[in-house]
């Protein structure tokens, strides 16, 4: 617009009456300022300019869109104070704050709660500037304002509900704390009685063992608790090492040959194992337990009569997602063994290796028996993270 | 694993509430070679006897008659020097971190080669010579269990 009067073509004498060529002291066009006047005016965001002398903050213009936020008519504002929208929820540290930027003529922006004529409140977000004259001092303020009523009471709400979701949390999370301690509590109470039990039905076959005379019933009893015995340090090995759902048959084997071992006449019979070091599931330890159990047993117990020497040798190799079983002894093989006491024994480990979907083959191999075993390893034996390699090969050559 | 050296024998009190457990036990010790100069199932009968009898070994169960009280029953067996306790439990998770006492924990379920090669174990300690614990998986020792034993 300056430009338009500046190069204005259509002469001097028609400058007075043309619009374009009105300008006010300080140097704005009339029109501009009309405008300005008219747009703010009919502006939808609530506006109030007020005088700036002193302490004297008397309002001198507003909108109607500050009327229709405030609800007072323009004669009931237009000369009083602005401080007359503030209420006993106004935070007087934010006035201040306000104050002490005007006074500094710095613009301001700020969240203040009003009232209305009504005497409801309302947050009112401001942006205040102060309006200077050609000189430069500080003649009003302007504020722009806007109801943010809905952003507040909408934080409140979600302060509050974010006050509520953490007190539930913490409340499932003690809850579920406490319910898991009782867990765990009755599980150490169920894996004691467990191992009582176990411990009270070994005795009991001991004891009526010790009271039975020399012969088969007494050997039958004896045998029951050294199975009782096998599934016994299973379930110890189970729940001492942590991991409740593995079990290491190598270190079972370790255990349980170490027992064998101790009971045998050393000078007459070897017994050598090479058992991999492998993690099977707790589902297949006592077949498992059982099974090498019987086989050993059997071997050591029925393939040297009559003092006879020998060697019994055991394998256990992890290939192929399956565990490979191997016992051999240099006894006097399958056939011999009559009234075959091993009859039981046998049957139980083809029972076992049914039970664990595998396969099993008896062989004589002159002199003695060859047992090969194989059973497929389930998931949760498999989920092991990598097979040790290392394989220890304790001997127990007494 | 054959007796290189004869073991001694040993006076044993037997801290056991269940009373299959303890009788079994008792056979066990006398097969050994042992002599069981006393069976308690309840925390006071122990402590009593433990006084009268003045035993070379202790083996103490933690729940008794009277409740968890093997922990208290092996507090004041061990206070007399001349007694080696020796906790024999399916619940080793209740012993404190000091064992109150004990030389060392026997695993319920055990085994007789286990109970047989612990207490050989502590025999030998008994007389000042080495011992071993190898193969005793269910035999297991306080964390200062090699300089609890008294002579």
């Amino acid at each position: 617009m300056t430009d338009g009067r500046t190069f204005d073509t259509q002469g001097p004498s028609q400058q007075p009456d043309s619009p374009q060529g009105r300008t006010s002291p300080e140097g704005h066009s009339h029109l501009e300022g009309m405008t300005l006047v008219s747009a703010f005016a009919e502006s939808p965001t609530p506006m109030v300019l007020t005088q700036a002398r002193g302490g004297d903050h008397a309002i001198v213009w507003v909108n109607a869109a500050f009327l229709a936020m405030t609800g007072y008519a323009r004669d009931e504002i237009v000369g009083r104070d602005c401080r007359m929208l503030q209420g006993p929820q106004t935070d007087p540290e934010t006035v201040a704050r306000i104050r002490a930027a005007l006074a500094a003529g710095r613009t301001f922006e700020t969240e203040l709660v009003n009232y209305r004529k009504d005497g409801s409140s309302f947050w009112n977000g401001m942006t205040l500037s102060p309006v200077r004259d050609g000189a430069g001092a500080i003649t009003h303020y302007y504020a722009a304002q806007a109801d943010m009523t809905g952003k507040h009471s909408l934080e409140v709400a979600m302060t509050h509900a974010n006050h509520d979701l953490e007190r539930r949390v913490a409340e499932q999370t003690a809850d579920l704390r406490a319910a898991l301690e009782q867990k765990t509590a009755l599980l150490h109470e169920v894996d004691h009685r467990v191992k009582n039990n176990l411990q009270v039905i070994s005795s009991l076959m001991l004891l009526k063992a010790r009271r039975t005379p020399e012969g088969e019933a007494r050997a039958a009893l004896n045998g029951m608790a050294e199975r009782i015995g096998a599934l016994s340090t299973v379930h110890r090995m189970l729940y001492s090492a942590g991991d409740v759902t593995r079990f290491n048959l190598q270190e079972f084997a370790d255990d349980f040959l170490g027992d064998l071992v101790a009971g045998l006449d050393g000078e007459r019979t070897a017994v050598s194992a090479a058992i991999d070091s492998m993690a099977v599931s707790a589902a297949m330890a006592a077949p498992l337990a059982l099974m090498l159990h019987e086989l050993a047993t059997n071997a050591v117990r029925h393939a040297f009569p009559d003092n006879r020497a020998g060697r019994v040798s055991i394998t256990a190799r992890r290939r192929d997602g399956a565990l490979h079983m191997l016992i051999e002894d240099d006894g006097v093989g399958l056939s011999a063994t009559v009234p075959n006491p091993a009859g039981f024994g046998r049957s139980l480990v083809e029972m076992v290796v049914r039970q664990l979907r595998g396969t099993i083959a008896w062989s004589e191999t002159a002199p003695g028996t060859r047992v090969e075993i194989n059973v497929p390893l389930d998931a949760i034996s498999l989920s092991e993270a990598v097979p040790d390699p290392d394989v220890e090969v304790p001997r127990w050559a007494t | 694993m054959g007796h290189v050296t004869p073991t001694p024998p040993l006076r044993i009190l037997v801290v056991e509430d269940e009373v299959l457990i303890a009788l079994e036990l008792e056979c066990l010790l006398d097969d050994l070679g042992h002599v069981t100069v006393g069976v308690a199932g309840s925390s006071q009968e122990a402590i009593a006897l433990g006084l009268a009898t003045h035993p070379d070994v202790a083996l103490v169960d933690i729940h008794l008659i009277d409740g968890p009280t093997g922990v208290a029953v092996a507090r004041a067996l061990s206070a007399d020097p001349h007694t080696t306790v020796v906790f024999m439990t399916a619940n080793a998770k209740r012993i404190p971190d000091d064992f109150a006492g004990a030389l060392g924990v026997i695993a319920k379920p055990y085994s007789e080669r286990v109970v047989a090669g612990a207490l050989r174990y502590v025999a030998d300690r008994r007389a000042g010579h080495a011992a071993s614990l190898e193969g005793l998986d269910g035999f297991r020792l306080a964390a200062d269990g090699s300089e609890r034993l008294h002579h």
